[in-house]
């Protein structure tokens, strides 16, 4: 006999293949008076809880020279505690209910997300609310996270992507804070523990009740969650104030740039494309965003030539996201020698072409359609997964609607209209192109 | 909404096909079925010359031509259903895993089974997948990657000599050795109806077991033996350094452990362990001493049982079980200049712990910590069949190892704990693995128990100073002669 096994899902009630309504949860939506918006998804989930505080700011925020990299520094400084509960006493809080607490930092957004038991779900709400209202940490252990931040920022030059894409941000924006990566340049790294003023006004900036969105998901009790949210969070005070982000000018011509990595590395080829600010109503955007996995993905012919015949390339991946503004659409190709290096973009610079040549299959462009919401569907197999899930539209939007709307856009997306999007977005004027090679040979 | 599971239904099947019974956790609400599938064998079973054979094999199973299909179609197939089956090759085992929407169920199944059936081992998927293969060893490993190389240069000094001795991607030599035939005399020898596996969870029926039992049951009816590992423990500190450029130094360093999984004494080290460096966590002691207190670097972990790819996981995988386990810290980068210090704070902090045990106060909150967190290892159905397919592994009986774990956790003593600290954690006989470009200068200063102080760019508390000051100058006890310094280009050549 089987081992017996007991355990309870989420069920989704989906029909991947049905138009409307994607999202497959129940959900509700409150702000409070002082701008705090609440997202409540109640799901069967084992006595779990996830609680995500997304706040809707990103390296994309860091406006003023000499502060890059603030946003993601900041989120360190948000674990060090409060008057009411200093450092040590928050983390052995956070130990004794055995919560899997953590957060990250992107170009669009931070976030804040702790995996609880639904017993801890008061106290968390406490803790969260405490923190976001009320973070106190002496100069000292400022300076010392800085440290540690330099030490993520060492950990991540070992990687021969992350250096590329330092390279491709700075090459590819001239004004927009897309320019530096979520990390920040290291000259600022270095000056960190300097800006502890300046952190403090961070704080007072960015961290307010009509910047911020809660994503409740899991075992809870809506009415009595939103009590207690209403409770803990209905003092702080809104002032949110949106800083001056600086529009890129619309590019003009091919850019490029080679980066040398100090080790051995496979030469890496990227191209990265200026892509759209994100519109879920928007089909040329939703066209767009089909076009990396259409244009460049595993069933592509550019894939089959690159990856499985010829051999020339070991792997070929495209990421065209969504982004708050206009982000770049990259695709990279881990190349297998260096004098293949041009054969391969040729080979890239040809798929481009045909797919504004032409309109592509229509049985591919509805097979791409079933995998992404079969994507989407399959991720959310836990309450974690699905406010994770959920993150990064609620970041750009501020709520969730825009899943539901996206998914009714991309059902819409005619092979027509890929081809005007690889036209308008496939431009060789609006990407910047990279190589990366290995200097130690 | 929600389904409770439970075990097979009582209807009366025919007897298995296969040696051994399935793993099932069937939850009838969810629209998606979860696949493991599971071969008792590993790169523990390469043949001496051909190392890599075994992840060679299994990646032409699961990315390569069957006889039925050219590669190409099967991605265009698996595409709409955002679906796909990987294969993880570790020392003792071969496990396929898969998951995919009931909608796909048929389609999806016939693709991976016939994977497993029928490949096709085609020279051009061989060439494709080997070329992978060695890029990354000789090129990701060595030069990318500072601490997986440290990590994996740890486990293959701790067990060289032994069928652990090389790394699952094989050797450089070992992997050029390879030949179409080898891969086809591997593959009828070690994937077998015998020693197979089949785990499923999820929203699949009894007929749909029943014909993945019969389909799988074609399989040949023989398996390769299982080595035995004999591993010498030492007796003294050993060091192997790499000697690789680069700004930061990466250091792992363990010992081999008798406890594992199901045995008696596995709860008291995992909660020591716990307490010492709980992944990822922020919590645990060795983060406190070289993060939180004095910003060295990222983060600061140990371990009593493998945790392959820790950068991007924060839990504990499934389907990675072993007969011989270590316990292992792992030391995040830290400045060149601050390796030795870094090395000595965190032997200090084993050393310390081996020798003095927990307090009650400590002992009592990674307990409360672990009765909850522990929650988190396995949240969903896919992960529940992981670790019971691990289950049948260890020989552990139901409820399986979350909950006896959980139950040994609440009724465990202080004094039990301290008994294992005291019986099973020998950091003298660690072996060092670190990654440095001065690593001549860095063995001299070890095997010379160099003072190594620490110099900040900023402030600190009296307390971390004066402690500062017993680390600088702590006796590691390792003799020079301990020390190895390795080319990075040698590494995994053979």
């Amino acid at each position: 006999m089987g081992v017996k096994l007991v355990t309870l899902v989420a069920a989704l009630t989906l029909a991947a293949g049905g138009e409307a309504g994607v999202f497959p949860f129940a959900h509700q939506v409150h702000r409070l008076d002082n701008g705090l918006k609440v997202i409540m998804i109640p799901l069967p989930s084992e006595g779990l809880v996830a609680y995500y505080s997304v706040v809707r700011t990103g390296s994309r925020d860091e406006v003023e020279p000499g502060h890059t990299g603030f946003a993601h520094f900041f989120e360190h400084m948000m674990f060090r505690g409060t008057e009411k509960y200093p450092g040590p006493v928050y983390d052995g809080i956070i130990t004794s209910l055995g919560v899997s607490a953590n957060a990250y930092t992107t170009d669009d957004y931070t976030c804040y997300h702790m995996n609880i038991a639904s017993v801890d779900l008061p106290r968390i709400i406490e803790l969260e609310a405490d923190r976001f209202q009320n973070l106190s940490y002496p100069e000292r252990e400022f300076q010392t996270e800085a440290g540690a931040v330099y030490g993520e920022y060492r950990k991540g030059r070992t990687s021969p992507f992350w250096l590329l894409f330092e390279a491709v941000q700075d090459k590819a924006y001239d004004v927009h804070t897309y320019k530096h990566t979520t990390i920040g340049f290291e000259r600022d790294i270095a000056a960190m523990p300097t800006m502890y003023d300046y952190a403090k006004s961070f704080f007072r900036r960015f961290y307010r009740p009509d910047n911020v969105v809660i994503v409740v998901t899991g075992d809870f009790d809506p009415a009595a969650t939103l009590a207690l949210i209403n409770k803990q969070y209905g003092a702080w005070t809104p002032g949110y104030v949106a800083p001056e982000v600086q529009p890129e000018p619309e590019q003009q011509g091919e850019r490029s740039v080679e980066v040398g990595y100090e080790g051995r590395s496979l030469p890496l080829l990227a191209l990265a494309y200026k892509g759209e600010r994100f519109d879920p109503a928007s089909r040329d955007l939703a066209a767009g965003m089909l076009l990396g996995d259409l244009v460049f993905g595993e069933t592509s012919d550019v894939y089959r030539q690159l990856v499985l015949e010829q051999r020339l390339v070991q792997r070929l991946m495209a990421d065209f996201g969504p982004n708050r503004d206009v982000g770049l659409w990259s695709v990279i190709a881990v190349v297998g020698q260096e004098k293949d290096l041009d054969a391969v973009r040729h080979a890239l610079d040809a798929a481009a072409r045909t797919a504004q040549d032409a309109p592509p299959d229509p049985a591919a462009l509805e097979d791409l359609k079933r995998r992404v919401r079969y994507q989407f569907l399959m991720d959310m197999d836990t309450a974690d997964k699905v406010a994770g899930s959920l993150a990064r539209f609620v970041a750009i939007t501020g709520g969730i609607e825009a899943v539901d709307a996206l998914f009714a856009t991309t059902a819409q997306v005619t092979p027509a209209d890929i081809q005007a999007a690889a036209r308008r977005y496939l431009a060789t004027g609006r990407r910047t192109v990279a190589v990366l090679k290995g200097v130690q040979r | 909404m929600s389904g409770c599971a439970h075990t097979r239904s009582a209807a009366a099947p025919a007897a298995p096909p296969l040696a051994q019974e399935p793993v099932l956790l069937p939850v009838p609400a969810d629209p998606t079925v979860s696949f493991r599938i599971a071969f008792a064998v590993g790169s523990q079973n390469d043949p001496a010359g051909k190392e890599g054979l075994a992840a060679l094999t299994a990646a032409m199973m699961a990315e390569g031509a069957t006889t039925k299909r050219s590669y190409p179609e099967i991605l265009r197939a698996l595409y709409p259903m955002a679906a796909d089956y990987t294969v993880r090759v570790d020392r003792e085992r071969t496990t396929f895993s898969g998951r995919v929407h009931k909608d796909n169920l048929a389609a999806y199944t016939e693709l991976l089974v016939d994977a497993i059936l029928h490949p096709a081992f085609a020279a051009s998927d061989l060439e494709r997948l080997r070329q992978r293969t060695l890029d990354g060893i000789e090129k990701t490993l060595r030069y990318a990657s500072d601490e997986e190389l440290g990590k994996a240069v740890l486990y293959t000094t701790v067990f060289a000599g032994t069928p652990y001795g090389h790394p699952e991607a094989g050797t450089v030599a070992g992997l050029r050795a390879i030949t179409s035939d080898d891969v086809r005399t591997f593959y009828r020898s070690s994937f077998s109806r015998d020693n197979v596996v089949l785990g499923l969870g999820g929203g699949y029926d009894e007929a749909f077991l029943a014909a993945m039992q019969r389909q799988l049951a074609i399989l040949p009816a023989s398996a390769p033996a299982v080595p035995e590992i004999e591993v010498a423990s030492g007796d003294r500190r050993r060091v192997v350094i790499v000697d690789k450029p680069g700004p930061a130094t990466a250091i792992s360093f363990g010992f081999p452990l008798a406890v594992r999984r199901g045995d008696s004494e596995f709860a008291a080290l995992f909660l020591a362990t716990s307490w010492l460096g709980e992944h990822r966590n922020s919590s645990s002691h060795l983060y406190q001493v070289i993060r939180e207190a004095r910003g060295m670097n990222y983060g600061d972990y140990a371990y009593i049982e493998w945790f392959p790819e820790g950068g991007r996981r924060d839990f504990p995988p499934t389907g990675v079980p072993r007969r011989r386990q270590l316990f292992e810290v792992w030391v995040r980068p830290v400045p060149n200049a601050q390796a030795h210090f870094a090395l000595r704070a965190a032997m200090r902090e084993v050393d310390t712990l081996a020798a003095k045990g927990l307090t009650r106060e400590q002992f009592e909150l990674t307990r409360q910590f672990l009765l909850k967190y522990s929650l988190h290892y396995a949240d969903t159905t896919a992960l529940k069949v992981g670790y019971a397919m691990d289950d049948r592994f260890y020989g552990i009986p139901a409820p399986g190892h979350l909950a006896r774990l959980r139950d040994a956790l609440a009724r465990l003593t202080l004094d039990e704990v301290n008994a294992a600290i005291r019986k099973h954690l020998h950091p003298e006989r660690a072996v060092i693995a670190m990654v440095s470009e001065q690593a001549e200068a860095l063995a001299a200063a070890i095997g010379s128990e160099t003072p190594s102080p620490i110099t900040y760019a900023t402030g600190k508390p009296a307390e971390v100073l004066a402690e500062d000051k017993l680390i600088e100058a702590y006796p590691l006890g390792i003799r020079r002669e301990d020390i190895t310094v390795v080319p990075v280009d040698t590494i995994f050549a053979r």
